[in-house]
């Protein structure tokens, strides 16, 4: 009896949370995958009328292809994000507690700060006879300009720089609350110090990365300002197509039935993490 | 670290509260120091009169940084009016909000030529008072009676511009007259274009003798083939700083705006400036008022301040697009003047807008764009 | 061992250092009297100058402070509320609420934004704070969430029995022993909230009416004109002052937990983990 209440309670305490999802997530999703069987209209506007058009459309090579490019180039950061990533988060955890506690503060400063911003930073260093250039030339390295700007390695450099805080505070987060016990026990059987990292450490800060990574990969896909700012536009990611077709084509349909199939690759991404690694929880980050 | 995070919250919630309070005080201010300013000088006085009707705020709504900030403050003490500056980024996004918000919310917007047929073809906008624009004789006629608005009921132009090839010929070593030069082997990888797929493609439609504006699927895949051969010689495709480019010599030949050709050749003299000789693509800016707009009066008044000469010419110089009043023209300074005022040579017939097309031909070259925008990635 | 640290260190301080290198630079290009950024044409504050005329950019700062406010307070409550509801509760379509719940943080910000926009439009919704506050709210909801669910999940319950045994209501168990255990949670969740709120372009620039100006948004809206170097002393004001307030609730912990303790404490820094 008591414990039905307090189910029930429970739920009751569910209340505000299912409202909200279901109006304002729920509704506008179903809207979404709605809006992408209709018609765009001849001016402006969509069409109340079935149509598969959008979907054929996306067969087309050319949209292929930038959902090709956009996997490959998130596979990349994200890769480049748990190499460097991981280790910052893994050394940051292992500090004594005062040193940890600034270097935090410390990381947290940037994540707070314009994005746009920090990414205009790039742009002055990466230019044709910029500080990286005259850095090179001085050290006499090259003799012309690198004309780095604009190029894949810059647009990689830009979406790790801006993904690397949440691998390194997730992993972080993960690593620094382990049981260290584990670790010394396993030491004191007389494993490696490899072997112990990697039998019990590696493991248990699998939920960490396992965040790290969901925070990395998803809005890669999606960040069309890096791609923009840092690749002169000329690297096409479907972040970048959506947004075109929205803004610039103002073709609705096929922009949303674009983005019910990046969601479909994104959940379908997530749950085949989940099941190679066994991990099913995200880990709260930071 | 509880408390820390509890007083970092504290600290922010206070700071936003006092920022608001600040701000409802700076809303304040105008109409408190209006009665102050009201007679001080014999002109404003009939401004003053007009006050009362179009008092209260004026929603204005542009890009970023349209007008000198001192302009907008300068209406603002004269007709005790507060005006409430809001951003899009694309002519896009606007008429997205515009449709959403029926007509209403906005009392001014300034957007592109081609987006206000669309906005007036939904009857979004409503028609100008004309016995409120006592300045409206100022404009410009060679900017009146546009495809966009041809008996000019809906609109005030707000700057013009003309895509430019600019190029720094210390680099380059051809000289450059129209686009096809573009197409030259020796510009491998060091042309920078802006992102309007429109006026892109409209170059290659122009290099092959055909209008921006066809709405023949043979003529546009013919340019999309002339496009395709491009793109080897793009390094940048992008809309906002590419003087910065050319400056700093990311690139050597750039296709731009005329804001960016003000600014470019003002920091560095020494670049070449190239109206393609196969036709000048043009576009202007208006202004018009929404049909809902909640403060219409505002909007007038602000029309009519605007197209006065010396605001418009201060105005202009801030902008760096061509100057839509000719009562202005003449107050423009010399250093700006060259920039400012459209070159005496460009003839009509040579000048072609880009208006809207086809679903069909507007899809075609969204395709065309995409697929040219991947070989340049290549 | 010794010279192992010594390269973990080298790593971390390395690292640092880049991640704060464009920072710095922006900073010293505030300073460049140039209006174009490529061209060093001298130091002066100018830019500062004409930051402080400006004064759609001090209406700017206060939108998107409020916006920031008003969505992390609301997700705070609903993502906590969620949490917890998920976490005790043994209903059937608790899996499901809590993928739901996440979902945000899954779903690219460009198609939030679209989705937004057509579902605003659809319901007649007046654009403006309201809708900047709803939208903002579902994408921060996930970072409350996951905070508070990760404590609740790793919570000793000993106490809230203990309570419980002594005879406390529901409400008393709730309000004086687990709502404080997971403040910090809720807490760190908030912070991080707001940081998103407060940096968010794209669904912002969509979702946004008349009299909603935000900060990214009039950064981001710059680009038909180009003038930038205001925005570089605009950003490196920003940063500085996200720095000082970071420091000065830092030393304020600080102070805090050692007039509690008597001795210093390893309290870590604002924003810390939400196990700490």
């Amino acid at each position: 009896m008591q414990g039905k209440r307090r189910s029930r309670g429970n739920a009751a305490i569910l209340a505000p949370m299912y409202l909200f999802t279901v109006i304002f997530l729920i509704g506008p999703f179903v809207y979404m995958i709605v809006l992408s069987f209709l018609t765009r209209a001849e001016t402006w506007g969509i069409v109340n009328t079935f149509t598969l058009r959008n979907y054929q459309k996306l067969l087309e090579p050319v949209y292929l292809h930038s959902f090709g490019e956009s996997i490959r180039l998130a596979v990349y950061v994200t890769a480049l994000v748990v190499l460097i990533g991981y280790p910052f988060g893994y050394f940051m955890a292992k500090l004594p507690p005062k040193a940890r506690g600034g270097l935090l503060l410390v990381v947290m400063v940037p994540f707070y700060t314009s994005s746009l911003m920090r990414l205009y930073g790039w742009i002055i260093i990466f230019r044709a006879n910029g500080l990286f250039d005259r850095l090179l030339m001085v050290l006499h390295l090259t003799d012309a300009p690198l004309k780095l700007l604009y190029t894949y390695p810059a647009v990689v450099v830009g979406m790790v720089y801006a993904l690397l805080p949440f691998m390194m505070l997730s992993v972080y987060s993960s690593v620094e609350k382990m049981d260290w016990q584990l670790v010394e026990a396993a030491r004191d059987m007389g494993a490696p110090p490899a072997k112990a990292f990697l039998t019990i450490t590696l493991p248990l800060s699998l939920p960490g990365l396992m965040t790290g990574v969901t925070l990395t990969f998803v809005p890669s896909m999606g960040l069309f300002f890096v791609a923009d700012i840092l690749g002169g536009n000329k690297i096409v990611l479907i972040g970048n197509v959506i947004q075109e077709q929205l803004m610039k084509v103002h073709d609705w349909p096929f922009a949303a039935a674009l983005s019910v199939i990046l969601m479909l690759m994104m959940s379908l991404t997530v749950w085949l993490y989940r099941r190679v690694t066994g991990v099913s929880e995200m880990e709260g980050f930071v | 670290m509880k408390k820390s995070l509890a007083l970092l919250l504290a600290l922010a919630l206070c700071v936003s509260l006092l920022a608001g309070c600040g701000s409802a005080k700076t809303a304040e201010q105008p109409s408190v120091t209006q009665p102050a300013a009201e007679g001080n000088e014999a002109e404003p006085a009939t401004e003053e009169q007009k006050a009362p009707a179009a008092a209260g705020t004026l929603n204005l709504y542009t890009w970023a940084d349209m007008f000198d900030p001192e302009v907008l403050a300068g209406f603002e003490e004269e007709t005790g009016i507060r005006i409430n500056y809001v951003n899009f980024d694309y002519d896009e996004t606007m008429l997205a909000k515009l449709e959403a918000a029926k007509g209403g919310d906005y009392d001014l917007v300034i957007a592109d030529d081609y987006i206000i047929e669309t906005v007036i073809a939904e009857g979004l906008a409503q028609k100008l008072d004309r016995e409120k624009i006592s300045n409206f004789s100022n404009i410009n006629p060679i900017y009146q009676g546009q495809f966009y608005d041809p008996t000019d009921e809906y609109t005030v132009p707000y700057g013009s511009g003309v895509q430019t090839i600019v190029y720094d010929p210390a680099l380059v070593d051809k000289e450059i007259t129209g686009y096809a030069d573009l197409w030259d082997e020796s510009f491998a990888d060091s042309i920078a274009i802006t992102a309007n797929y429109r006026v892109m493609i409209g170059m290659a439609l122009k290099v092959l003798g055909y209008s921006y504006n066809t709405n023949n699927l043979d003529e546009l895949q013919e340019a999309a083939e002339l496009m395709y051969k491009l793109a080897p010689n793009i390094r940048l495709i992008k809309d906002d700083f590419v003087q910065d480019d050319l400056i700093s010599g990311e690139v050597n030949t750039a296709v731009m705006y005329t804001s960016q050709v003000t600014i470019a050749k003002i920091t560095k003299p020494s670049l070449a400036v190239v109206y393609p000789k196969e036709g000048i693509g043009f576009g202007i800016m208006g202004m018009f008022i929404p049909s809902q707009a909640p403060n219409a009066d505002a909007a007038h008044a602000f029309i009519d301040y605007i197209l006065r000469p010396e605001v418009s010419a201060r105005s202009y110089e801030y902008l760096g697009y061509y100057c839509t009043n000719q009562a202005a023209d003449a107050l423009i300074s010399d250093e700006y003047k060259e920039f400012l005022v459209l070159p005496a040579e460009f003839r009509a017939e040579d000048m072609e807008m880009i208006e809207n097309i086809s679903a069909e031909a507007a899809e075609k070259q969204a395709d065309i764009w995409a697929q040219f925008k991947t070989l340049c990635g290549q | 061992m010794r010279k192992r640290t010594g390269i973990s260190n080298l790593y971390l301080l390395f690292i640092t250092v880049m991640m704060y290198l464009p920072i710095v630079i922006v900073m010293i290009y505030s300073l460049n009297e140039s209006r174009i950024s490529s061209v060093w044409s001298g130091t002066s504050l100018r830019w500062y100058e004409a930051l402080m005329r400006d004064r759609t950019v001090g209406t700017a700062i206060i939108n998107s402070l409020v916006l920031g406010v008003l969505s992390s307070l609301a997700a705070a409550v609903i993502g906590t509320l969620g949490a917890i509801g998920t976490v005790r509760s043994r209903f059937r379509g608790r899996g499901i609420m809590a993928y739901l719940a996440t979902l945000p943080m899954m779903t690219p910000e460009i198609i939030l934004g679209m989705l937004f926009l057509a579902f605003f439009s659809l319901l007649g919704l007046p654009f403006g704070m309201t809708t900047l506050v709803i939208s903002h709210t579902a994408f921060c909801i996930p970072y409350v969430f996951m905070q508070v669910r990760a404590r609740l999940a790793g919570m000793d319950h000993s106490f809230e029995e203990a309570a419980r045994d002594l005879g406390a209501g529901r409400a008393r168990v709730f309000f004086d022993i687990t709502l404080s255990l997971i403040f910090p949670a809720i807490l760190s969740g908030m912070l991080l909230s707001f940081a998103m709120s407060f940096d968010d372009v794209i669904i912002s620039v969509l979702v946004t009416g008349v009299n909603v100006n935000t900060l990214p948004i009039l950064i981001y809206t710059r680009l038909k004109t180009g003038i930038t170097p205001e925005i570089n002393a605009l950003c490196t004001l920003m940063f500085l002052a996200t720095l000082a307030l970071f420091l000065l609730s830092h030393l304020a912990g600080r102070l805090a937990d050692r007039r509690q303790h008597g001795k210093p404490h390893p309290a870590p820094a604002a924003g810390g983990p939400a196990n700490v």
